[in-house]
């Protein structure tokens, strides 16, 4: 792995690290510092926009295992992420189990089922495999509407989880489950990449004929990406669905799933901080369409009324051409960049 | 047995629509190996500009028809001149990618210029019913797929004999080497984007008809790439069959299932069918098997 000149590790222990240097110990504690007190001095709609994207960088992070890392491009994450939600929604309402539990337990039922979901990878790859994800969304999303225990069009309510006497019925309440467990699961994400299996999936993403040659077993490790992404997506269901109390088959659409490969590529692929740059840009785009479309509704009175989910998309659309077309290796290989040029300043090279 | 014979005749009409569009996609693919998410959309704006001069601008049948292909061919070439060839020489995967980035991008202006309404032009077409073999089906469905498959025969014949045909298979071999005996690569991408545009639009016309300009029309261009791999990417007769077939057994899996299960299976029917073959033939009833070497 490529290291800046002047920085040395002298163990395999501090080679291994994944906080390497003194100034990245103090970035982490002060990031997470800054997280702990906003709660306290944010606006309502700061800490419910920090949940919204802390589940969509949980979610992320699973596709970014088994598409960034694995090479198995999935546009089912949507759905997965609806299996996980109504699964843990199940759990602690006709079952009657503590969310607590319930949570792990949608993570890793949704990631048996991701088993299912990932088998066509063991037979085609590239865009055949995406198309088949697919329809592995529409095959769940249909199984979930036509189910009984689901209970079709109408969807679940949950109630909100409790802790001890708290009720976590608020988004500043939930707020203090959903940062732990994000950053968990990013510690867990930032770990694979570092051990053996996370070795062996990047071997497969870059040529998974040679891969096999080299003695990995395809057929394990490309189903465990598909378990490990879709174990990340229940998770994200379970807290999505425990903090909007209603689970219901219209907020896990394919579009939604594309949102997510698009946040994805927007980040870079193969690489964890590129899951938060792709995440927080897209949702802030999001933000911004939100604020200027009344504005552009009033100045062009044939957009419509509520042209939001419109504008939203196509500005979406707009900026990831923009970024496959200028910047296909995404926000991190920028950020990169950006480091090295300060590192080296005041030389160009 | 009456029963099925019509859910056949209705499957077989609907399938051909379905290989309309699956059509558009493998010509794409033949000539550049790209599979376009894009047409899906491009059937919708043609299927838009059509309810423009048919409805709006109160053109006759023939003009709507041509000035639709004509927008939708337009709308081709920007799509391939903006978007895609910056992408000449990335990975494929990139072009797969921004066909769906073009996908979101026409998908929001589709629903701003619809905003939730749905259209018809169905006033404007003839009207009538024809009874075959003991089903009933509208004349517009029955001339859609008369349509559909002139326009099978008309492709096929292109690329068999006619020049740029021929440059396109040879673009699709590979790329340098046909640049290197005189094809236009550029002239082959702009073209072919041009002639699935047009025939995209045709079968956005055709399942307008159907299902009205409605938001999840663009969608339908899923389904087409669902008959396209099902029949192999490569493969125009691949994309009949695999489309005909999809039809039939949408029609009589509603017909048979539907009571069982409780409604529904239709929409699943196409992804099921492809789930399966991609795991008993992984390029589909007839592309091409290709042999990796490291």
């Amino acid at each position: 792995m490529w290291r800046p000149c002047g920085v040395f590790d002298e163990t395999y222990e501090k080679d291994m690290a994944i906080v390497r240097t003194p100034l990245r110990w103090a970035a982490l504690l002060a990031s997470l510092l800054a997280l702990g007190i906003l709660p306290q001095v944010a606006s309502y709609h700061l800490i419910s926009f920090v949940n919204n994207v802390a589940i969509t960088v949980i979610l992320v992070l699973g596709l970014q295992v088994v598409s960034g890392y694995c090479g198995q491009i999935s546009f089912g994450q949507a759905a997965f992420m609806a299996v996980g939600a109504y699964c843990s929604a199940i759990l602690t309402e006709k079952m009657g189990i503590s969310f607590w539990l319930a949570m792990p337990v949608a993570g890793i039922f949704t990631g048996i089922f991701g088993l299912v979901g990932g088998a066509p990878s063991l037979r085609i790859k590239g865009f055949y495999l995406a198309i088949a994800t697919i329809a592995v969304h529409f095959v769940t999303m249909w199984l979930i509407l036509h189910l009984e225990i689901t209970e079709g069009s109408r969807g679940l309510t949950v109630k909100p989880p409790q802790l001890w006497s708290v009720s976590l019925d608020t988004d500043e309440r939930m707020y203090y489950v959903i940062i732990p467990v994000m950053l968990l699961m990013t510690y867990g994400a930032k770990n694979i990449t570092r051990t053996r299996v996370g070795r062996a999936f990047v071997a497969i993403r870059d040529n998974d004929l040679a891969a096999q040659v080299m003695g990995i077993n395809l057929f394990y490790y490309k189903l465990l990406a598909f378990f490990i992404s879709c174990f990340y997506a229940g998770i994200a269901g379970a807290l999505w669905a425990h903090l909007n109390l209603v689970v219901h088959f219209e907020q896990f659409t394919l579009l939604h799933a594309l949102w997510y490969v698009g946040m994805l590529i927007v980040g870079g692929m193969g690489s964890i901080p590129g899951v938060f740059f792709g995440v927080i840009l897209i949702k802030l785009l999001d933000e911004l369409v939100m604020v200027v479309s009344p504005i552009l509704a009033a100045w062009f009175p044939w957009l419509g009324t509520a042209p939001a989910a419109g504008l939203g998309v196509t500005a979406f659309g707009a900026v990831l051409a923009f970024f496959l077309i200028k910047e296909p290796r995404g926000l991190a290989h920028r950020w990169e960049i950006i480091k090295a040029s300060i590192r080296l300043y005041p030389f160009a090279h | 047995m009456e029963h099925l014979v019509q859910l056949m005749v209705i499957g077989l009409l609907e399938g051909g629509l379905y290989a309309i569009v699956a059509a558009a996609i493998v010509l794409v693919f033949k000539s550049t190996h790209v599979v376009s998410l894009a047409h899906g959309q491009i059937m919708g704006f043609g299927a838009l500009a059509f309810w423009f001069g048919l409805v709006q601008l109160k053109l006759p049948l023939l003009m709507g028809l041509v000035g639709a292909m004509g927008f939708a061919g337009a709308l081709g070439w920007l799509i391939e001149r903006l978007a895609m060839r910056p992408l000449i020489g990335q990975p494929l995967f990139a072009s797969f990618l921004n066909t769906f980035a073009i996908f979101l991008f026409m998908d929001g202006i589709f629903q701003l210029i619809l905003k939730g309404e749905s259209l018809s032009f169905s006033a404007y077409l003839p009207r009538g019913n024809v009874s075959l073999m003991g089903a009933t089906v509208s004349v517009t469905q029955v001339v859609s797929f008369v349509g559909s498959l002139g326009i099978f025969v008309a492709l096929a014949l292109f690329y068999k004999f006619s020049k740029m045909g021929l440059g396109m298979r040879a673009t699709a071999e590979d790329h340098q080497l046909a640049q290197s005996t005189g094809v236009s690569v550029r002239a082959v991408f702009s073209a072919i984007w041009v002639l699935s545009s047009v025939t995209a639009t045709f079968a956005g016309l055709a399942l307008a008809t159907v299902i009205d300009i409605h938001y999840p029309l663009p969608y339908m261009g899923i389904k087409g790439l669902i008959v396209a791999l099902v029949g192999g990417l490569e493969s125009l007769p691949g994309a009949l069959v695999a489309g005909l077939v999809l039809g039939i057994l949408e029609n009589i899996s509603a017909g048979y299932l539907d009571p069982l299960v409780g409604g529904g299976i239709k929409e699943v029917a196409a992804y099921l069918l492809l789930l399966f073959i991609l795991l008993v033939k992984p390029y589909g009833f007839f592309g091409l098997v290709r042999i990796e070497r490291i």
